[in-house]
């Protein structure tokens, strides 16, 4: 072992010991794994085995390999079938989707139009205390036919197929629930997709089994193993020392320091975890547009990316992502140079540059320390307030939209893979996360938001792209990769909205 | 036993029943300083009326001081209540974690003991020369090691290049290795220190010059007549130790990915997860407890003057 090795390894310790998000209850046991097994570490245990009592992507990447959705991602990141086979909007209110014959449950009981009407109303019912918010504006599922259903909903949500390709979409048996209870589902899952559970220790591995009768064919893997590694650090050391053939959600930070170790392969595949600049528009110097323009020519993002993210992330022009339904490929990043920066902030009055606050979450305090060094160099100093995760999320969400100070770094899943759920908070101005007041906004939100034609919501995505160039209301910053590292055994590719969908990967024997 | 003995106990019981309902209380009360657990369980885009929902669901609408009757109420029906984020009782997710907790914390002591004991004596009946420096430099760069740093030495050498050793996990004997041993290098520091200072302070005694004057050997004198008046500062460290064991191993759990108390605690107060946490603390500090009456009572064991006292 190199001095060198031992400081990186122990550079990455240090680095997730300062992240007190990804702490989690953990642990593993050790014990070789036979030919087709496939061993995955995530930083947490799922909090639930319930789909419909979870939110969070960590259970969500272990549920989706026992349960399937209505609709799912490609891995080009296209909508496409699943128990769905087709889905057309029949009015406003009204989606309907035909759903596939000859499914079944793991116990046996057939999958059909009762039971995506269960799970739904399941979801939405107070009762379950479902975290799972996409599907606010579903009012009832009614059934056409055995294989047909009808979901109406109180205004046009024209991205509700897309919803339903991960949490709400989940689809769970209604028969067993009823005669097992909740408390029961949730110890032994049943579910239609492409692996079976089989056991769950808490903080040392979850087990699943191959699905034979999938309807898409024995998945890659005989038995798919989750095992909870919090640590960086010692998660690559398990994938070194054989515990475990593929490390998924590293940060590029932690990435760059294990590259070069042998017996490890590190990929990285493109993701949609947007980070963005929040600004407060109501308050101070960032009133002014040529402020906020300001800081947008001085945040040279493509540096940041190059010097932080090691290269893993693309720049985000206008917020909307690359691959998502909304993003325009016409609308451009700023021109980054701190020349105009200044003559902006010069011509804005304040020829000495201005004092602020930047606060971020102590898990991107390098990201933040890199942006407030590249607004001084444009004369904007920024004082960073590094806040611990959960102090940043409970600001973050806060209905004081003052909390976070006049400038926060924040970052989105937009895993519906559409423009609207990363707008969804920030921007119209009634919601609960948006500081900017544009009434020409709020009418594309509206536009863009209910409008039922696809090119008629793309013109309301531009036009609104637009307008976030021109008054600046963000600093958008980049979209990451999704990076895992794997053993030579394991090939798999992510689909873009990160989850751990394993049905695909292959695993080579030993 | 005496009745003033009984008295002793029970009166020790009486403070040790009031220390848990202060933590009870101070639990309650700080762990809802800390933060909204309907804000965490539900992603930033949720509208107000369903976070009204859930907190109505979660009891979290009702007024603090009726909270708290219910959370009283249920600790006397030894109900903890169900954690917000498991979906799972409490009384449940804590007690899956006690025998990994238990289990590396005794694994750490004994190991610490086994070398701390030996090192403070032969250290102090050395003291000022070669092996006392010797040991006292080893232990103090022990007790300013981080134990994430050793663990992660510990795991790139007997893990990833040996292959001795598994780098992660729980369940066996080999599991318990790295962890055990990663988190003993600072309690054998502080005990060891502890116990080399009380033998000094107790080898220039006048009842050790007797027992010297008496003929007998320096093994002797330090083992028979040294150790047992300088065990008692230790035996309280010991304990105190035994209880940061059992509650403060949150980064070696971390390294180790050990399945213990500590962070499930820390995860639990990132979530909000009010009754996992009060029912950590409530854990924690009933570990405290019972260590300290073991070692009060233990007291009465080591020194007739505290019996006879009591």
């Amino acid at each position: 072992m190199s001095r060198r090795n031992a400081l990186r390894l122990a550079g990455v310790a240090g680095s997730a010991i300062a992240a007190p998000a990804a702490l989690a209850g953990c642990g593993t046991a050790a014990g070789a794994a036979g030919d087709g097994t496939l061993r995955v570490a995530q930083t947490a245990d799922p909090t639930t085995l319930d789909p419909h009592k979870q939110g969070d992507m960590v259970s969500m990447n272990v549920l989706i390999n026992i349960f399937d959705t209505l609709t799912t991602r490609d891995v080009r990141g296209r909508l496409a079938a699943r128990l769905a086979t087709s889905w057309e909007a029949r009015s406003r209110t009204v989606w309907r989707f035909r759903l596939r014959k000859g499914v079944h449950f793991h116990n046996g009981e057939r999958f059909d139009a009762e039971a995506v009407k269960f799970s739904i109303e399941r979801v939405l019912d107070p009762k379950t205390r479902s975290p799972i918010v996409e599907l606010r504006y579903v009012t009832s599922v009614s059934v056409v036919d055995r294989y047909t259903v009808d979901v109406h909903t109180k205004l046009h949500d024209p991205i509700l197929p897309a919803k339903l390709s991960l949490f709400g979409g989940v689809v769970v048996p209604p028969k067993y629930i009823a005669e097992a209870g909740d408390a029961a589902f949730a110890r032994r899952p049943v579910g239609t997709g492409p692996y079976r559970f089989e056991s769950f220790r808490r903080d040392r591995q979850l087990e699943l089994s191959a699905n034979r009768r999938h309807f898409h064919g024995r998945p890659g893997a005989d038995r798919l193993v989750f095992r909870p590694l919090p640590n960086p650090a010692s998660a690559l050391a398990a994938l070194q020392s054989d515990e475990v053939d593929l490390v998924t959600g590293l940060t590029p930070d932690a990435a760059r320091q294990l590259s070069g170790y042998a017996g490890v392969e590190l990929e990285n595949h493109p993701g949609i975890r947007t980070a963005y600049l929040n600004i407060d528009t109501s308050a101070g110097p960032l009133r002014d547009r040529r402020v906020r323009q300001a800081l947008n020519h001085a945040v040279d993002v493509p540096l940041l990316i190059k010097a932080v993210l090691d290269g893993k992330a693309r720049e985000v022009p206008a917020m909307i992502p690359h691959g998502s339904v909304g993003f325009d490929e016409s609308v451009e990043p700023f021109r980054r140079s701190v020349r105009t920066a200044k003559q902006l902030l010069a011509d804005a009055g304040h020829p000495d540059g201005i004092s602020t606050t930047l606060a971020a979450s102590n898990t991107d305090g390098q990201v933040a320390e890199a942006i407030a060094g590249l607004l001084d160099r444009a004369g904007i100093r920024a004082r960073v307030d590094l806040l611990d995760p959960g102090t940043f999320s409970a600001r973050l969400t806060s209905d004081n939209r003052q909390a976070l100070g006049p400038l926060y770094l924040a970052a989105s899943t937009v895993w519906t893979l559409d423009g609207s759920s990363m707008l969804q908070s920030n921007v119209r101005s009634d919601r609960r996360q948006s500081r900017w007041r544009s009434k020409e906004a709020d009418r594309l939100v509206d536009a863009e938001e209910l409008s039922m034609d696809p090119d008629d919501r793309q013109r309301a995505f531009t036009a609104l792209q637009r307008l976030m160039k021109t008054e600046a209301p963000f600093v958008p910053l980049y979209q990451q990769d999704n990076i895992l590292a794997r053993t030579t055994r394991v090939r798999w590719t992510p689909i873009i909205n990160g989850s751990l969908a394993m049905e695909g990967a292959e695993v080579k024997p030993r | 036993m005496s009745a003033s003995l009984a008295r002793h106990i029970a009166t020790r019981l009486g403070t040790a029943i009031g220390v848990l309902f202060a933590a009870a209380t101070l639990a309650f009360l700080l762990v809802r300083l800390s933060g909204d657990p309907v804000k965490q369980l539900l992603p930033p885009d949720a509208t107000a009326a369903q976070e009204a929902t859930l907190r109505h669901q979660l009891g979290l609408d009702q007024s603090t001081l009726a909270q708290y009757g219910d959370y009283l109420w249920g600790l006397l029906r030894l109900d903890l209540g169900d954690s917000l984020v498991y979906n799972e009782p409490v009384s449940q997710v804590i007690a899956d974690r006690i025998p990994a907790t238990l289990e590396l914390a005794a694994g750490a002591l004994v190991l610490s003991l086994l070398i701390a004991i030996p090192a403070g004596i032969y250290a102090a009946m050395r003291r000022g020369r070669a092996g006392d420096t010797g040991v006292m430099t080893a232990v103090l760069l022990g007790q300013s090691t981080p134990p994430f740093w050793i663990g992660i030495l510990l795991i790139l050498l007997f893990s990833v290049q040996l292959k001795a050793l598994p780098a992660s996990g729980y369940g066996t004997f080999a599991h318990l290795v790295l962890p055990a041993v990663t988190l003993s290098v600072y309690s054998i520091a502080v005990i060891a220190r502890l116990l080399r200072s009380s033998l000094i302070d107790v080898l220039g005694s006048d009842h050790i010059r007797t027992a010297k004057a008496k003929g007998l050997g320096p093994a002797k004198v330090v083992l028979a007549h040294g150790l047992r008046n300088a065990s008692l500062p230790t035996v309280t460290v010991i304990g105190l130790e035994f209880g940061g064991l059992l509650g403060g191993a949150i980064l070696t759990e971390q390294v180790f990915s050990w399945p213990g108390i500590g962070r499930l605690t820390v995860e639990a107060i990132s979530h909000r997860d009010f009754p996992l946490v009060q029912a950590a603390v409530l854990f924690f500090a009933a570990a405290f407890v019972i260590v300290n009456l073991l070692v009060d009572l233990s007291y009465s064991l080591l020194d007739p003057r505290v019996r006879d006292r009591a």
